[in-house]
């Protein structure tokens, strides 16, 4: 069984109410994980998020369940911000916050040239 | 004794009386300014000159009478961050019981004005306004108590800072004063909660937005040492841990609590640093202020511990901020230097990188 999750937004397509992914998280995603359901997150309409509204939306998914909770993640119409945005909150949430940023180690930049 | 020396002699006298009523009148006035309290705006209040600003002895003095603002009598060049500051002192005061006194309120005073200072502080000072449309481009001083209060707050920017066309700078400044008036509402334990204000200024360079969120709740040390005990060894090191990802004063957990991962401050901070611009974070005894870069080469670079940061400075005061303050630009114009600004900001925070592939469709 699939869960879907529309994802609200502002006018201006920026969610950032952490109150609202609180609930999400806790009347949706949590009880359809915990019986082994798949949940899909529908962000069609946000364009923008904060780290804070992601982390509060599926950060506790991801520490309790693991692995198994991404595997019945879906995040479907992400924005490239939504996808780096979600990219970031699994990655600490599974293993936490490195020492060091990766541009010190690598030094790529993806800034366009002036 | 002739009329002649009578004259001298009462003349002698009064001076003599008037020296004393004037010397009398100074040592008065040394007396209360000593011991009220009085928060002294400079003739240039901006995050360049954050520390001049913060830097005052008299700010929290609980003593009898009225509080007293004064502006400088000549010239007041305000930049959010001072604007911000005095609003939440200000209000501090008042739920003390306080009325605040403001000297020097003159043609140079209109834009605090404009931006609503007066009203947050009780003072009934309305200058004529002309207002200027194109020109108004500042979201005036917002009192935030209630997390209800910070949506329409983030509705508002996009008009009021005139960015509709500008959607990853609009984006940013979004990005930043949510999670600022988030920290204040969650953390800071201030009964006024935060005051916000910003201003764009497009028409000398470097084109930016500044930002700046004030509270005068417990600061930074007071809430992270009930989690991690070093923050309190000193408000600077408190600070620092504060700035870094991962830290967390809500509850203890290895990645933050369910609801907190503690990089709200990180990554507000890596914004203004990818665009150049200051970031200034103040409370208690500690300042810390990362500079405005140079050159491209030092937006590049993004450092976990701020203090590594070459272009930071570090200040201590005297008296301190009782509460927070933070202030910081977005240089809206470096923005467009990017292939999509945010991406590369989470790019660049340090997180594992082996994991399960991730669904997105």
């Amino acid at each position: 069984m699939s869960t879907n999750i529309l994802i609200l937004a502002s006018a201006s397509g920026f969610a950032e109410d952490k109150e609202a992914a609180k609930q999400l998280r806790l009347t949706k995603i949590l009880p359809a994980l915990e019986t082994g359901d798949s949940v899909t997150l529908d962000f069609a309409s946000v364009k923008y998020a904060t780290q804070s509204f992601i982390h509060a939306l599926i950060g506790e998914p991801l520490r309790r369940y693991q692995q198994r909770a991404l595997d019945h993640l879906e995040f479907k119409n992400c924005s490239p911000q939504l996808k780096s945005l979600v990219e970031l909150v699994v990655d600490y949430s599974l293993g936490g916050f490195a020492e060091e940023p990766v541009s010190n180690k690598s030094r790529k930049v993806s800034k366009k040239s002036r | 004794m002739c009329w002649m020396q009578r004259r001298n002699c009462w003349m002698a006298a009064s001076s003599y009386v008037m020296y004393l009523k004037r010397l009398q009148s100074c040592l008065s006035i040394h007396d209360v300014k000593s011991i009220m309290a009085h928060l002294v705006v400079p003739n240039s209040a901006t995050l360049h000159l954050i520390r001049r600003f913060l830097d005052q002895r008299e700010l929290f003095v609980d003593a009898p009478g009225p509080v007293v603002l004064e502006f400088h009598p000549q010239w007041a060049h305000m930049e959010p961050v001072a604007l911000a500051a005095i609003a939440a002192w200000g209000a501090w005061w008042r739920s003390q019981g306080k009325t605040i006194e403001v000297r020097n309120l003159s043609n140079h005073t209109r834009y605090a004005a404009r931006m609503h200072l007066f009203e947050h502080l009780g003072v009934n000072y309305n200058p004529e306004q002309v207002e200027h449309e194109e020109a108004g481009r500042f979201l005036p001083i917002r009192q935030i108590s209630a997390r209800e209060g910070v949506g329409p707050v983030i509705g508002d920017i996009s008009a009021l800072l005139h960015l509709d066309d500008d959607p990853e700078s609009l984006a940013a400044v979004q990005y930043c004063v949510s999670e600022l008036l988030r920290n204040v509402l969650e953390h800071s334990g201030s009964p006024n909660g935060a005051f916000v204000c910003a201003h764009r200024y497009t028409t000398g360079a470097p084109h930016r937005v500044s930002i700046a969120v004030a509270d005068c709740g417990q600061g930074i040390a007071t809430h992270l040492g009930g989690v991690h005990p070093e923050a309190l060894a000193s408000d600077s090191v408190a600070l620092g841990l504060a700035m870094r990802p991962g830290v967390t004063g809500a509850r203890p957990g290895p990645y933050g609590t369910a609801d907190n991962a503690g990089a709200g401050l990180f990554i507000t901070r890596c914004i203004a640093k990818g665009t150049g611009g200051y970031f200034a974070l103040a409370s208690g005894h500690a300042g810390f202020r990362q500079r405005r870069s140079k050159k491209a080469n030092d937006e590049i670079r993004l450092f976990v511990d701020p203090y590594d940061d070459p272009r930071h400075d570090k200040f201590e005061f005297a008296e301190g901020w009782h509460g927070t303050v933070v202030g910081l630009e977005i240089r809206t114009e470096k923005i467009a230097d990017y292939d999509g600004f945010f991406q590369w900001i989470f790019k660049q925070i340090p997180s594992r990188r082996k994991r399960g592939k991730i669904k997105f469709s």
